[in-house]
């Protein structure tokens, strides 16, 4: 029972959430409009699901936001030229993998600390986006939108795609060895050598995956509207730390699971709307988000599962 | 008859200068419990790396049930079924025991689909086959020490392991929790596993082994059958060996009482009711085997486990330091004994290594006055005799006996109201060895209390005025300077007590 | 015999002093202005020398660099300590407004609003300083937390939307006239310089840093109290984001929520381009201060160039080249441990403790 605390606290809190915004707002809940807040969320938890294997292992990527909008602009450039969408989807996952293959390298290869890594990948990637896009939005094809189904087919699409992908990761994690390698690596490199296991190899691959979730994620995002904003990523780092850290996930590495971070995504995406609905403004949602992944570590660190190495973890 | 499970013939092994091994042999036979035993530094931890792969002997022949093997790795070892378990357990923390286990047993192919079912049993079961009641859904983390060991023989023996070396089992265990390792060792002897034990613990041993091998000097002293051997016997094995080195000659007056220790104790470092007084211009010398609670005292002393009992008297002054900082203002100097993790900066010049813990008295209102320390290093580098190309090399430079200066220099310089030395010879060639011996003596003379911290036995009987012994977090004895070997191994592995 | 004397022969000291990072730094940031200079100087129609070459745009680089100079001058005793403050960047924009709400909203003076406004940054970075020593969290997630948090407020003090201006000529003076020949503000980025230089090299509290750094526990153990000078630099880069906060307020005469977004990037490769290790303990403020101008040169050394004028891709093509820049010197400083690591080794490494 233990074991579950921190995804059953968070769980209590969306519940206290859903409950207050049933009670003071309850236009909060109507079924288009949630439908639409899911959808629009979806790729954010795709992206989480990567960055929960990232900070398994005991590192962090700042870059994912803008290797999304690459993703995204790539694959939305691709099909403007009218390349079907069954090819461009495999394309910016592709994009997204060799991105991810590239902090790879330089963070479990060269073993460079990967916040500064990410840092500088994060800025490469935005700056050269901008340098190509000039921040033309690119116009996408009929028949790219919803898959060229209805609006709300779409929608439940995305979504079960989403959500889909979130239960055989988590099942994956957790049912077959190497999700189990993730969890040793991020616990103990050192043990986890002498039991056979490779850990700069293990980290590589999960820079990789992240990248490859990444790109899949800029896909589902590209079907959700007519034309590809070309920073469509900016700040979504932060958005799936936050998620990551709330659900559970330590930043010390190999504890938590997925389950926490859909459900800390839940709680985080809800907060928005909510603060419409509460009429408080919507400003206050970057600082809210920080204030969580501040309160979320504090909790950790009081509850004694403070990091391991308290110097800057590498 | 079956060949021993593993059978050494006159292993050696050096390390730069210096002779670890010399010529050892040792058999284990199947279904036996083989102790080993040897004052620190008698050769027993290289025995061990050499047997886990960890090493290559320089000669020598390595046999495994009969086989001869010439090149052994962590990995090749672990294929034949040798398996140590270590005091530090090599587990991971935020996983389960199942998993642990589980991690150290499975290869596995990376999609493979992890059996949950199937290592719960065979966590279940091998928990039991060692008696351990620990649930196998327990994180590790939240597990005491012990049983973090059981854990470790839960995997050695999943692994198919028929040579099992233990390294000190019991240092942290409570009576309870030994018993029950005993249970577990005496349950791998039934189903014909070979036991390598190593312990400090005479009665342990007499109470598990079948044969008992002694290690002196990285040299084999004898191998004999348990039965035909008693306490005394063993102990004259361990420390019966001539003085090799000269030590300079005490020549203190010990005049008042410098260092008070009464009823001092930290739960947290395990040490309990600890008293004693050390005299200006006193060594004393404090003796005892490893985790015996030496460098634990130390640490409560310099305020980096801040006692939470009895108090600590220095210069009639009641001091009660909270953090090194504030030892540090008190006057306590402590040279500790892992000198390239905590001694020195390594990567920080000499000079700078030197004047870090003076910073306030050198450099008044915190500015740097370069020729100030470049002179308090030159200084020192002349007094102390520090091999170097200047104050500006940095400390990793050095050997490991100039590095040691160094960090006495550190705290020479803040003229110390007592210096507490922590193995301060450990890793040092025999030049630098005696040189250091000259220093304590002479700082001693000037009338500095010595608190001298030191598993080499013979340096505690040749330096020390007075020798306190230590067992298991507590002080069990003080004997005079010129007590023999033979008195102080006793009072140590805790036969018959010498008053306190 | 023992002491060897401490003076070289001079021209090893000459290969020595030539081999430093800081040299070879001075030495590519001199090779870049020069090539700017030829590049991106021209003559315009009425025959006046326009460009990289005069004297004005030198005085514009000048001025465009102070704040991030500031944000690396912060950062360098932060690195040295092994850790990393990603929030500077955010926090000088919630200086910038809480300087102009206090001027304009609370209608404070503008030296009390100065000074009430470094109290803050000073307070922000004790916020950091308190999360990172008091619980011992790790400096990247709690500046990460707080880089969001920063942000954030200013965000929502401004509702997204309020703008801070009509600050008073006298104020705005400080950036963008000059004094005694220089942009006004290159006194204060000078004084700053001067006193982290003084810092970092010349006290105790420097000394006490590169321990740290080098090795946290080695510097407990010499009796450092470690956790007060790391409760220090924390603190000390947010007075100094505050400072580059007041700076940045009156060079462009407005304060607004997105002050000095995405500077901590610039702030930490002057840093690590100066020669400073990101792992800690190695570094000097020089060599900070030689990265700083080595990417001020690059950025408006590339917005001189014609055909970047022509692209209009100054800001992206500077971003771009930083960040790779980054990434090559992060590669370089760890060239030596790989290439140790290639050496053939006597032994596999020991696992036993």
């Amino acid at each position: 029972m233990n074991r579950y605390l921190r995804e059953l606290s968070v769980a209590g809190a969306l519940g206290l959430l859903l409950l207050a915004m049933a009670i003071f707002a309850p236009g909060f809940y109507q079924p288009q409009p949630l439908l639409s807040l899911a959808t629009r969320e979806a790729p954010t938890l795709v992206v989480a699901c990567g960055m929960a294997l990232v900070i398994l292992c005991r590192q962090i990527d700042i870059s994912v936001g803008s290797q999304f909008s690459v993703c995204g602009v790539a694959a939305g450039l691709m099909a403007a030229a009218k390349v079907p969408l069954f090819l461009v989807v495999p394309a910016a996952i592709g994009i997204g993998a060799l991105l991810g293959a590239i902090n790879g390298v330089l963070i479990a290869g060269l073993q460079l600390p990967s916040i500064v890594v990410t840092l500088a990948m994060m800025v490469t990637l935005r700056q050269g986006l901008n340098l190509q896009q000039q921040g033309v939005f690119v116009n996408l094809p009929d028949g790219v939108q919803w898959f060229g189904l209805s609006q709300l087919q779409g929608q439940w699409l995305v979504v079960a795609i989403a959500v889909l992908l979130t239960v055989l990761l988590g099942l994956a994690l957790r049912r077959l060895t190497a999700g189990r390698w993730v969890y040793a690596i991020g616990s103990d490199a050192e043990a986890a050598r002498l039991a056979g296991i490779r850990p700069q190899l293990g980290t590589f691959l999960v820079f990789v995956v992240m990248g490859a979730l990444t790109g899949f994620a800029a896909a589902l995002n590209l079907v959700q509207a007519p034309q590809v904003q070309p920073l469509s990523g900016s700040g979504l780092e932060l958005k799936v730390i936050a998620a990551v850290v709330v659900g559970g996930v330590a930043i010390s590495g190999g504890r938590g699971n997925l389950w926490g971070v859909f459900v800390g995504l839940l709680l985080l995406a809800a907060i928005a709307p909510a603060l419409i609905h509460l009429r408080i403004e919507a400003y206050w949602e970057k600082a809210i988000q920080g204030t969580i992944i501040l309160l979320a570590v504090v909790t950790d660190s009081i509850r004694g599962r403070a990091p391991k190495h308290p110097a800057r973890s590498h | 008859m079956a060949p021993p499970l593993l059978e050494l013939r006159q292993l050696a092994k050096s390390f730069g200068g210096a002779r670890a091994l010399r010529g050892v042999d040792f058999d284990l036979q199947a279904g036996e419990v083989h102790a080993l035993l040897g004052e620190n530094g008698a050769g027993k931890s290289t025995l061990i790396k050499i047997v886990t792969g960890a090493h290559q002997p320089d000669r020598g022949t390595i046999r495994v049930a009969g086989e001869l093997v010439d090149h052994l790795t962590p990995a090749t070892a672990h294929a034949r079924g040798i398996a140590c378990i270590y005091q530090q357990p090599a587990l991971f923390p935020d996983l389960t025991v199942m998993e642990n286990i589980a991690l150290r047993l499975e290869a596995g192919a990376p999609f493979a689909r992890v059996d949950w079912k199937g290592r719960r049993s065979r966590a279940v079961e091998l928990l039991r086959r060692i008696g351990a009641e620990i649930s196998p859904d327990a994180e590790v983390r939240s597990l005491s020490m012990p049983e973090q060991q059981l854990v470790e023989i839960a995997c050695a023996l999943g692994a198919g392991a028929r040579i099992v070396i233990m390294d000190e089992p019991t240092a942290s265990l409570t009576q309870k929790e030994q018993h029950l390792l005993f249970a577990v060792v005496r349950e791998l002897r039934r189903s014909g596993v070979g036991v390598i034990y190593i312990s400090h613990r005479l009665e342990e041993i007499f109470a598990l082994a079948d044969r008992v091998t002694v290690l002196r000097d990285g040299e084999t002293v004898g191998t004999n059958p348990i039965a035909a051997i008693n306490e005394a016997a063993l102990i004259r094995m361990m420390v019966g060996r001539e003085m090799t080195q000269i030590y300079p000659p005490s020549e203190a007056a010990p005049t008042e009482v410098a260092l008070e220790l009464r009823s001092l104790g930290c739960a947290e470092a395990g040490v309990t009711d600890v008293s004693f007084q050390v005299r200006a211009g006193e060594v004393f010398g404090l003796a005892g085997l490893v985790g015996a609670g030496r460098t634990e005292l130390a640490r409560i002393l310099f305020g980096l486990t801040p006692a939470d009992a009895g108090e600590i008297r220095l210069h009639g002054q009641v001091i009660h330091p909270r953090s090194a900082v504030e030892a540090v203002a008190a006057g306590i100097a402590y040279v500790p004994e892992d000198r390239r993790r905590h001694g020195v900066v390594l990567e920080l010049p000499i000079a700078h290594n030197m004047t870090l813990a003076v910073q306030r008295r050198l450099f008044p209102r915190g500015w740097l006055r370069t020729e100030a320390e470049q002179s308090l290093a030159l200084e020192f580098i002349r007094d102390l005799a520090i091999k170097c190309t200047g104050p500006d090399a940095p400390a990793g430079s050095l050997s490991g006996g100039n590095q040691q200066k160094v960090s006495l220099a550190r705290w020479l310089a803040t003229k110390p109201r007592l210096l507490i030395l922590d193995e301060p010879t450990q890793g040092v060639d025999v030049g630098a060895k005696g040189e250091i011996h000259r220093i304590i003596r002479r700082l001693a003379r000037s009338g500095l209390p010595v608190l001298l911290i030191s598993s080499d036995l013979p340096e505690i009987l040749g330096m020390s005025d007075r020798i306190g012994v230590m067992r298991a977090g507590r002080l069990v004895g003080v004997l005079p300077g010129g007590s023999d070997a033979h008195a102080v191994m006793a009072a140590a592995l805790g036969q018959e007590q010498g008053a306190a | 015999m023992s002491v060897a004397t401490p003076t070289s022969p001079a021209p090893r000291a000459w290969l020595a002093l030539l081999r430093r990072h800081e040299t070879i730094l001075l030495l590519v940031l001199v090779a870049e202005w020069l090539f700017f200079y030829w590049a991106g100087t021209s003559t315009n129609r009425r025959g006046v020398v326009v460009g990289f070459g005069t004297l004005d745009r030198q005085f514009d680089i000048l001025r465009h660099t102070c704040e991030i100079g500031l944000l690396a001058l912060a950062l360098t005793p932060v690195i040295l300590t092994a850790g990393i403050d990603l929030s500077v960047g955010s926090l000088l924009g919630l200086c910038a407004i809480v300087f102009g709400g206090l001027w304009r909203d609370v209608g404070l003076s503008i030296p009390l609003a100065m000074a009430l406004t470094l109290t803050c940054g000073a307070a922000a970075g004790g916020l950091n300083a308190v999360l990172i020593t008091a619980l011992r969290l790790p400096p990247l997630i709690v500046t990460l937390g707080t880089f969001s948090l920063f942000r954030g407020l200013a965000e929502a003090i401004t509702r997204g939307a309020v703008t801070y201006t009509d600050f008073p000529t006298g104020f705005l003076a400080l950036g963008q006239e000059r004094a005694l020949g220089l942009p006004t503000q290159a006194w204060v980025f000078a004084f700053a310089a001067v006193a982290v230089w003084l810092l970092v090299h010349r006290t105790t509290l420097g000394r006490s840093f590169r321990a740290i750094g080098f090795s946290p526990e080695g510097a407990r153990y010499a009796g450092l109290p470690v956790n007060r000078r790391l409760a220090f630099v924390y603190i000390l880069a947010g007075f100094i984001a505050a400072v580059a906060a007041v700076i940045y307020t009156a060079r462009l005469g407005q304060a607004k929520a997105d002050a000095g977004l995405g500077y901590e990037l610039f702030a930490i490769t002057a840093v690590v381009l100066g020669g400073t290790s990101i792992f800690g303990g190695a570094g000097s403020v020089h060599g900070t201060l030689l990265g700083v101008a080595a990417i001020a040169v690059l950025k408006n050394g590339l917005a001189s160039l014609p055909i970047v004028i022509r692209l209009n891709a100054a800001e992206e093509l500077s971003g771009v080249l930083t960040g790779a820049l980054l990434l090559v010197a992060l590669t370089a400083s760890v060239i030596p441990r790989i290439v140790s690591r290639l050496r053939p080794r006597p032994a596999p490494p020991v696992s036993v403790p």
